[in-house]
């Protein structure tokens, strides 16, 4: 070469250097040495094979070796290692070099765009990606997200469409993404298409899990069967290539595809660029799914709050700093807008509670943890609601004492509460009923009893006086039984009414021993139609215990009934029914009664209790529900037991009264 | 009386033991009383009784209970019984078995001599 051309060379901003067929090189200009840093000695032959990117090289020999028998000029893009180690991309054009005769005597390399060009189209790409990440950062929608991914791309690799389709794991279907500058009717052909092989090389990337190049769609066999061809033929698209989009996870999230409208394989640049922004479309989709998720999960806790009136609060003991969850700014009908302090929350507060309010606070605040307390809060229009709350104390990083809570709305259930107990004690009339119907034969007994001796004791009283001379002392001793058993037929009646009146609700100091004892003589008569035993072990110094002593014995006489019902089939043994009083080991005062009967079964020992659950043909199954509650309003407990031999043992123990 | 005849009460019931025997005693009719069946099966009086009063329900040994360990023993007692509870008779079953009759609780004096003079007459 000419020196005054080589100096021409030399000054425009450009790499030249020339090759011959044989790939060897045998002119390097003084761009090219200055930025590779490498002397001519170092880069003549194939020397300058070492300052393209040891990656990239192959595909760059390839490229020359395909483009030799053409005898075209061409372009790859490849990266190019600096003096100082680093690489940068450019774009190596390639020309054919005539001699004088026109045949081929080597080759033209030339690099035409300055660093400075890379340099910028390096930093715009950067800035995309940024702008990308940002909009992600920012919360904007997903499609605007991906179109303006596709934008940069686009930029970044002229003569590319860029695609990105999403799939719905719930129906396994492609649905689209975004695709700025593809056709719309090839894109609305693919939306909502099964993920599967054969809908093209997207459906194949995503369901193989891998990246599929498609160079020449006209000439490609792999769809040969399938639609997918002629409708990218139709739409004047040649070349495809699909590559999946995984999560963090693995899975694949959808596809990102550069389209062209001529048949060709991807660069390595490329690659780099689909590599880095199928990366950025990951991060995108996945975040955006998370938002989906976090939005469906708050949308669920605030459906629950409002469906339990729960709502939740947090509140930082030393900055007093609070934070409502929507719920409770309904449940204290407060503004959701209105910025929550303590002191506001306070003029929520019943003025009778304050105290009470007051007191948490600053037991919290000093650090006293978890706590529970039942204040009232008082509406602006006069009305009353009840709200139980639960806090309980953390501290976070730097320490701060935090309280976080819930607080329900225990209103409806306090009003229910009291609608409860008064068909509680309806229940236990219409049980005292029940049992005053089993027990008609035992009264009729009790009653005829007595009836039976006063008049037989009368009709001795009335020969005795009838004879001559008139046995007066016999008479007068037949008038006394008959005041005996008059008495006793009075008392009979009186502790009927008792047992089975409405009325009750009177606390006094009872006497379990002395209530077990009238029950039993109340009944005797039913134990000895039903052939029962009554064995009785009534602890001497019992202490008193305090309650409704009509209820209470109606309980005894319950469980009493229940006994001699479970041992009603019972042959071949005594059916001994045993009622002991003691106090136990918790200085309670115990009453059991224990059977033979045919016991019961202890998966069923917690149904026992429940209101009309009963394993008697006739029974309506309230009289077990009903002693337990009324053991429960004397803040007793009531339980039953298998023995160890046959039968059951029903027991109940109550807190030792004020005597 | 050594010629009386002997009229046994068995009746778990005390006002029943006290008071039946001195009606009956007003008739002129020798009487014992026993509180269960048992006693009175440990007792010597079964020989010499010609009437039985019998209350049915007793704890343990009931009235029919004893009615057929009576039989079983060939003692040919005329049996009379007597009950507080009247839907647990089933009378005609009882007279079957060989009771001359059975009482409800509270009965008249007209009716327990009726029953008693049939007891005696069945002999």
């Amino acid at each position: 070469m000419q020196s005054e051309l080589a100096g021409i060379v030399d000054a425009i901003p450009a790499m030249v250097w020339t090759v011959q067929a044989d790939g060897r090189a045998d002119y390097l200009n003084q761009q090219w040495l200055d930025y590779t840093g490498l002397s001519l000695e170092e880069a003549y032959g194939d020397g300058w094979q070492s300052a393209i990117c040891l990656t990239d090289l192959p595909a760059v020999l390839d490229y020359f070796r395909a483009l030799q028998p053409t005898g075209k000029a061409g372009s790859i893009e490849a990266r190019m290692r600096r003096f100082d180690g680093t690489h940068r991309w450019f774009l190596m054009q390639c020309s054919p070099l005539g001699d004088d005769s026109g045949a081929i005597a080597g080759w033209c390399w030339y690099i035409s765009h300055s660093e400075l060009d890379e340099r910028r189209r390096t930093e715009a790409l950067l800035a995309g990606e940024r702008r990308v990440l940002e909009m992600v950062a920012r919360g904007r929608p997903l499609a605007v997200i991906l179109d303006a991914l596709c934008v940069v791309v686009e930029a970044a690799a002229p003569g590319c469409h860029c695609s990105v389709l999403l799939i719905d794991p719930r129906r396994s279907a492609f649905h689209a993404g975004a695709a700025p500058t593809l056709p719309s009717g090839y894109t609305t052909a693919i939306d909502g298409a099964p993920v599967t092989r054969t809908v093209g090389p997207c459906g194949m990337a995503a369901s193989l899990n891998t990246q599929v190049i498609v160079s020449d769609i006209a000439s490609d066999t792999r769809w040969d069967r399938d639609a997918w061809p002629a409708l990218a033929l139709a739409h004047d698209l040649r070349s495809v290539w699909s590559t999946p989009i995984l999560s963090l996870a693995g899975n694949v999230l959808g596809t990102f595809a550069l389209y062209q409208q001529e048949p060709g394989r991807p660069t390595v640049l490329h690659q780099a660029l689909i590599e880095q922004f199928t990366h950025v479309a990951s991060i995108a989709i996945e975040r955006a799914q998370t938002e989906a998720a976090l939005r469906r999960s708050q949308a669920f806790l605030a459906e629950a709050q409002r469906l339990s009136s729960t709502g939740s609060f947090a509140w930082r003991a030393d900055s007093d700093e609070v934070t409502w969850s929507e719920e409770l700014y309904r449940i204290h009908e407060f503004d959701p807008s209105t910025p929550m302090t303590l002191q506001l929350s306070a003029t929520r507060v019943h003025p009778d509670d304050i105290p009470l309010f007051t007191a948490s606070v600053e037991n919290a605040r000093r650090g006293g943890g978890d706590f529970e307390v039942e204040p009232r809060l008082l509406m602006p229009d006069g009305s009353i609601k009840y709200v139980h709350v639960v806090a309980h104390a953390t501290r976070d990083d730097t320490g701060e004492l935090e309280y976080i809570g819930a607080l329900q709305d225990v209103t409806e259930r306090r009003q229910s509460q009291d609608a409860l107990d008064k068909a509680r004690s309806e229940l236990a009339h219409v049980a005292r009923v029940t049992s005053l119907g089993v027990l008609t034969a035992s009264i009729a007994h009790e009653v005829n009893q007595p009836l039976s001796g006063i008049l037989t004791n009368a009709s001795t009283g009335v020969k005795m006086l009838a004879d001559d001379p008139p046995n007066v002392e016999g008479a007068r001793e037949t008038a006394r039984r008959t005041m005996r058993d008059a008495r006793r037929a009075a008392d009979v009646i009186a502790r009927l009414r008792a047992l089975f009146s409405k009325n009750g609700g009177v606390i006094e100091s009872v006497d379990v021993n002395e209530a077990t004892r009238e029950v039993i003589a109340l009944s005797s008569g039913e134990w000895r139609r039903a052939g029962v035993i009554v064995r009785t072990e009534l602890a001497d110094e019992l202490p008193v215990v305090s309650g409704d002593r009509v209820q209470l014995q109606q309980v005894v006489l319950n469980l009493m009934l229940n006994a001699s019902e479970a041992m009603s089939g019972i042959e071949g043994r005594a059916r001994h029914l045993t009622i002991r009083t003691e106090v136990d080991d918790d200085r309670r005062v115990r009453v059991s009664v224990h059977d033979v009967g045919i016991g019961i079964d202890p998966h069923n020992l917690d149904r026992l209790f429940e209101a009309f659950y009963s394993t008697k043909s006739g029974g309506m199954g309230i009289g077990l529900s009903v002693s337990r509650s009324i053991i429960a309003r004397h803040n007793g407990h009531l339980w039953a037991a298998p023995n160890d031999g046959p039968g059951a043992t029903f027991a109940f123990s109550l807190p030792v009264g004020r005597s | 009386m050594a010629d009386a005849l002997l009229v046994t009460v068995v009746d778990d019931d005390e006002s029943v033991r006290e008071s039946l025997p001195d009606l009956l005693g007003q008739y002129g009719f020798a009487t014992q009383a026993f509180a269960s069946a048992e006693a009175f099966l440990a007792s010597d009086c079964i020989d010499r009784t010609r009437c039985l009063i019998l209350d049915i329900a007793m704890p343990r040994m009931t009235g029919p209970d004893l009615q057929r360990e009576l039989t079983r023993r060939r003692h040919h007692i005329p049996i009379v019984f007597i009950t507080a509870h009247a839907d647990e008779i089933d009378r005609p079953k009882l007279l079957d078995s060989g009771a001359v009759d059975c009482l409800l609780k509270p009965f008249s004096e007209a009716a327990l001599l009726d029953a008693v003079h049939a007891a005696l007459g069945a002999r």
